[in-house]
């Protein structure tokens, strides 16, 4: 038995054109590439946006409120010294 | 009123200081779980699981004054369970964003159609069209009650998520449901009692928030209606 020199691999300057892909086939348990810290991430700074553009809202809707309370007062001071 | 005030505020820094210290501990002190369970992106589950009790509080608030509105209408009642339904929504939409993100490493998949998380999408989508029901359709008697009936029907679906995983099985973990032993290190367990409590602190503050807001917002309607009846056309 003689030993086999080990093949090397393909770069893009030594791959044959003939070498591309021509299909996509399904496996099962292909690589996991998605990183548990991106998504740890992702899932707290969807946390803060949820909560912080809830938190803008209540704000901008008390500001609406306040809008009015002082349109009703200036209309009721105007009635008052007529 | 005053102290009523001093109180909120304190209420307020409370909650911030605990879920300041929920993000510190969580991410920093409780070990990351094993891989099968998504490593380290198993501390999502510190927020995940206590925003779900969240929108349960929320849900409940909405159940009870949805109920107490169709008994005898006050603007309170439908402050609260307006207040009840939009904060079910923000702390649903927590639950339905961080689950998949966690389950995309824990599972290999975003979203599967498993029991729990099907009730889950469901219960969310009821207060989210209470909310657009509110918000568009203005705050006539028969709008108020329509949501109310809704903010009872809604709520009927909570024990169902709870109980979905024991009743129909599926992917969702049940570590909560053997009273805390599938947590296995004390830090994973504090961090998650933590969770809980600022979890519950802000629903309460957010709550209080939403029903002044909407208490407020129905007083000055009636003020207005009142100033336009007397002929005070400005406000018009």
């Amino acid at each position: 038995m003689s030993a086999q020199p080990a093949e090397q691999p393909k770069t893009a300057a030594t791959a044959d054109p003939g070498d591309r892909s021509e299909q996509f086939v399904a496996v099962q348990g292909g690589g996991e590439t998605t990183s548990a810290e991106a998504l740890l991430v992702s899932a707290y700074i969807v946390i803060w946006l949820l909560l912080l553009g809830f938190v803008w809202l209540t704000w901008k809707r008390q500001r609406g409120i306040e809008a009015r309370l002082g349109d009703l007062e200036k209309a009721l001071q105007k009635s008052a010294r007529e | 009123m005053q102290r009523s005030h001093a109180g909120f505020v304190a209420l307020v820094c409370l909650t911030a200081a605990v879920v300041s210290y929920l993000f510190y501990f969580a991410f920093l002190k409780a070990p990351p779980a094993q891989l099968a369970a998504g490593g380290i992106a198993q501390k999502i589950f510190y927020f995940h699981v206590p925003s779900a009790y969240a929108m349960y509080l929320s849900g409940a608030v909405c159940f009870v004054a949805s109920a107490a509105y169709l008994v005898g209408a006050t603007d309170g009642r439908d402050a609260w369970a307006r207040a009840g339904a939009e904060c079910a929504v923000v702390f649903g939409l927590i639950v339905l964003t961080t689950g998949p993100l966690w389950a995309k490493k824990a599972w290999g998949v975003y979203w599967t159609w498993d029991p729990r998380l099907t009730t889950s999408l469901l219960s969310v989508l009821v207060y989210v069209a209470i909310v657009v029901l509110r918000a568009f359709s203005g705050s006539g008697d028969a709008e108020r009650r329509f949501a109310a009936a809704l903010g009872v029907l809604g709520t009927v679906n909570l024990p169902i998520i709870h109980y979905s995983v024991r009743k129909w099985g599926g992917l969702h973990p049940t570590v909560i449901t053997k009273g805390g032993g599938g947590l296995q290190h004390p830090d994973m367990k504090h961090a998650l009692t933590v969770g809980f409590i600022a979890l519950t602190l802000l629903a309460i503050v957010l709550l209080v928030l939403r029903a002044r807001a909407a208490l407020l917002s129905s007083k000055l309607a009636r003020l207005e209606e009142e100033a336009i009846f007397s002929g005070l056309d400005e406000v018009a």
